[in-house]
């Protein structure tokens, strides 16, 4: 029996099994040095299974299966493994689902909606939403936001990153800390003067804007949450940047790119997993962001108003449709879902294929 | 094809000078090697040359051009680099062709160009596999053809061959000869392993601490080295030096003599000297025929034997109470090297003399040679 078989014999054995399985990594650790390959040979037999010379050796049914794990702890970081999945999985997914309870139980029987079954079905309500309000509109606002800050954020953070991370100048430090602690600072703390400042009609952006102001546009979302998650952006791909050989960036520079096209050519390439991953946090916060989103707009989707004051629009002054309200949740989520899917296989790939190998 | 004249570069790092008033003139299709200990900025010059890196002071042409102040992709020069640096997401071919699509040749030109390339280097049927699916070898002449395809003005190559085993690195040295007559191109070569300067050069050039020590063909470099440093530097194994101080005769040692006539070799008696011999150049006093103009003989005592197979190396004191330093280098102690068949044994009382035709005399104080020889 190879190795690899043992560990999957020990899978099975794992996912079968039940019991208390979490005292057991820390006693299997102590037996370690205990546990060979089986064919490795006859000298190390003995060792294998240290209970293997007292066969009469009476034990209870937990006692053998202690044994057991201990002898094979490959079997017990399994159990355990499964047991953390399967927990995490319930979590997570446990809300989810029971968002979609609420979604499809009737209006008339939201009072008894039950926990694992709705009380009535009613798929009608993923239609609904689109016709009591214009839902879709909102999500589109808030993707495009989104979308346009995630763009605007990898833009400027990949700029800094690649000075913070690879650039030796007077100064570096402090200024780094700077950028980092305005990210520090309680994001409504800026809501104020920021809110002041889009409401005050400007001269010169009249022809752009139709009241002059930044009021009511996307701007007046886009800009501030840019700036909000930026920082973290900054912070990620500076990591990233700085780890990518110096020679790459030479090699590029000798073979015909400046130094921004070295960042865009080799650079950032090379740091998809990074990139991927300051994007999507950069996405999902500002998609689901609520404090500036529902304060810069007055709430009505030709505003740009986000995804979250749509789903807010379901509850009125006399009733709250909570089906609606969960049906919204859940169609405003798929975006997101479908990006972090394909972001994921772009990590994983970016990871497997040993890119920033050398 | 270009020459390449650096004229008073210095680069200094805040309170480092890395490289001090460098001037040097490479010829068009010259190989010249820059050589050094490591850190003693080799590699700054030629990252200066590349333009990765910007002098704090003088002037660097290419070819007659000017281009001090231009970016390294419009110096007309392509680079080969220690960490090989091939970009791990692209495949052979995309690696390969890399500066030219940057530059925007037509397919059929970039597809021609990158098969000859790859035919000068032997890689023919790998265009799609990945760096990190290759060998180390491979990878090197993947690096090679990046660099050729472009058939720059002048190669750069930073210790390309460092990071390969023993065996392969021999290959690629012949390899890289060849490739040079082939191309008949300015090659810059660093590294700092001085058995491939002397291999491979038309010139090296020897620096030390950001200072030049030498510039000069390989076998000018070992036999009339322009200063202690060189001399110790370049050979392997190095050449023994034995402190001692001119007299009206010669020059005296705690444990040597060696007469000549301090004027003809323009040596002041009551000048400290540093005389410098090359194991080679120290004989067995039984076999002092072999030597050209044997000295006279001087006691010694045999303390390490190395046989190689096609030479022997002994370590010698001058005194048994001569204590031996950890390297078997330094005062009182003498690397010579012997005939395969010598019978020899630790311990054994010998007399040696030492070919007075390869003696090296150099100032103590200042380093720099005297005379290479005493005839």
């Amino acid at each position: 029996m190879t190795r690899d078989d043992r560990v999957d014999a020990a899978a099975e054995n794992a996912a079968a099994g039940d019991g208390p399985t979490a005292s057991v990594p820390g006693t299997a650790h102590a037996t370690d040095g205990g546990v060979t390959d089986p064919s490795a040979g006859g000298a190390t037999e003995e060792v294998i299974d240290p209970t293997a010379n007292e066969p009469d050796l009476d034990r209870g049914i937990i006692e053998a299966w202690a044994a057991k794990m201990i002898t094979n702890p490959e079997r017990a970081y399994r159990a355990t493994f499964y047991v953390a999945t399967v927990f995490f999985l319930v979590t997570t997914l446990f809300p989810f689902y029971w968002l979609f309870v609420v979604a499809v139980t009737p209006r008339n029987n939201l009072s008894d909606v039950g926990v694992f079954i709705p009380a009535g079905f009613n798929p009608g309500a993923f239609v609904e939403i689109f016709t009591t309000l214009p839902f879709h509109r909102y999500v589109f606002n808030s993707f495009l936001i989104a979308t346009v800050a995630t763009v605007a954020v990898l833009l400027v953070g990949s700029l800094a990153g690649y000075v913070f991370g690879r650039l030796d100048f007077r100064g570096r430090s402090p200024l780094l800390l700077l950028v980092l602690v305005t990210s520090f600072f309680p994001p409504a703390a800026f809501f104020i003067p920021l809110n002041r400042l889009f409401n005050t009609n400007v001269d010169v952006l009249r022809p752009l804007l139709s009241a002059g102001s930044l009021y009511n546009t996307p701007y007046a979302i886009f800009i501030p949450l840019s700036a909000i998650f930026l920082p973290l952006s900054i912070f990620i791909l500076m990591t990233f940047y700085s780890q990518i050989p110096d020679g790459l960036e030479d090699a590029s520079r000798v073979e015909g790119t400046t130094r921004l096209g070295a960042l865009f050519r080799v650079i950032v390439p090379l740091s998809a997993p990074g990139v991927a991953t300051a994007g999507v946090l950069t996405f999902i916060s500002v998609y689901n962001e609520y404090f500036f989103s529902s304060l810069m707009t007055d709430g009505r989707p030709q505003n740009w108003a986000p995804m979250l004051e749509g789903i807010l629009r379901f509850q009125g002054e006399f009733e709250v449709l909570y089906n609606l309200m969960a049906a919204a949740s859940i169609v405003a989520v798929l975006p997101v879902a479908i990006l972090v899917v394909v972001a994921q296989e772009k990590i994983v790939s970016g990871l497997t294929t040993g890119a920033v190998k050398e | 094809m270009a020459s390449v004249k650096l004229s008073g570069i210095t680069k200094r790092y805040e309170d480092v000078t890395a490289v001090d008033d460098m001037n040097l003139e490479i010829n068009d299709g010259e190989f010249v090697t820059f050589v050094g200990p490591s850190g003693c900025g080799k590699s700054t010059t030629m990252e200066t040359i590349a333009g990765l890196t910007l002098p704090t002071e003088g002037t660097i042409e290419i070819g007659g051009r000017d281009v001090t102040d231009l970016p390294p992709k419009d110096r007309g020069i392509s680079m080969v680099f220690q960490n090989i640096a091939l970009f791990p997401h692209m495949d052979v071919y995309d690696n390969i062709s890399f500066g030219l699509r940057l530059r925007k040749y037509d397919q059929e030109e970039i597809d021609r160009r990158v098969e000859e390339a790859a035919d000068v280097v032997q890689l023919e049927g790998m265009m799609d596999r990945m760096p990190s699916e290759m060998s180390g070898g491979q990878r090197q002449r993947v690096a090679i053809a990046r660099a050729i395809v472009r058939k720059p003005e002048a190669f750069l190559m930073d210790e390309p061959l460092a990071n390969l085993d023993a065996e392969l690195r021999v290959h690629m040295r012949t390899q890289l000869q060849r490739l040079h007559r082939e191309l008949d191109t300015t090659i810059v070569y660093v590294t700092h392993d001085q058995a491939q300067a002397m291999t491979m050069s038309d010139r090296i050039v020897v620096i030390n601490g950001g200072v030049l020590q030498q510039v000069a063909p390989p076998l000018e470099c070992y036999n009339e080295p322009a200063n202690r440093f060189v001399a110790g530097f370049i050979g392997s194994p190095a050449m023994n030096f034995i402190e001692g101080e001119a007299t009206e005769d010669g020059v005296e040692s705690t444990y040597t003599q060696i007469d000549f006539d301090p004027d003809a070799h323009g040596v002041t008696p009551g000048q400290d000297v540093t005389v410098g011999i090359r194991p080679e150049d120290v004989h067995l006093e039984r076999n002092a025929d072999q030597a050209d103009a044997p000295t006279k003989a001087f006691d010694a005592v045999v303390d390490v034997i190395e046989p190689i197979g096609k030479e022997v190396n002994a370590y010698l004191l001058f005194d048994r109470d001569v204590e031996a330093s950890a390297e078997g280098r330094g005062e009182g102690q003498l690397l010579i090297n012997l005939e395969p068949d010598t019978r020899i044994v630790e311990d054994d009382d010998v007399r040696v003399v030492l070919d007075r035709e390869n003696v090296h005399l150099f100032d103590r104080e200042s380093g720099d040679a005297i005379t290479h020889s005493l005839e």
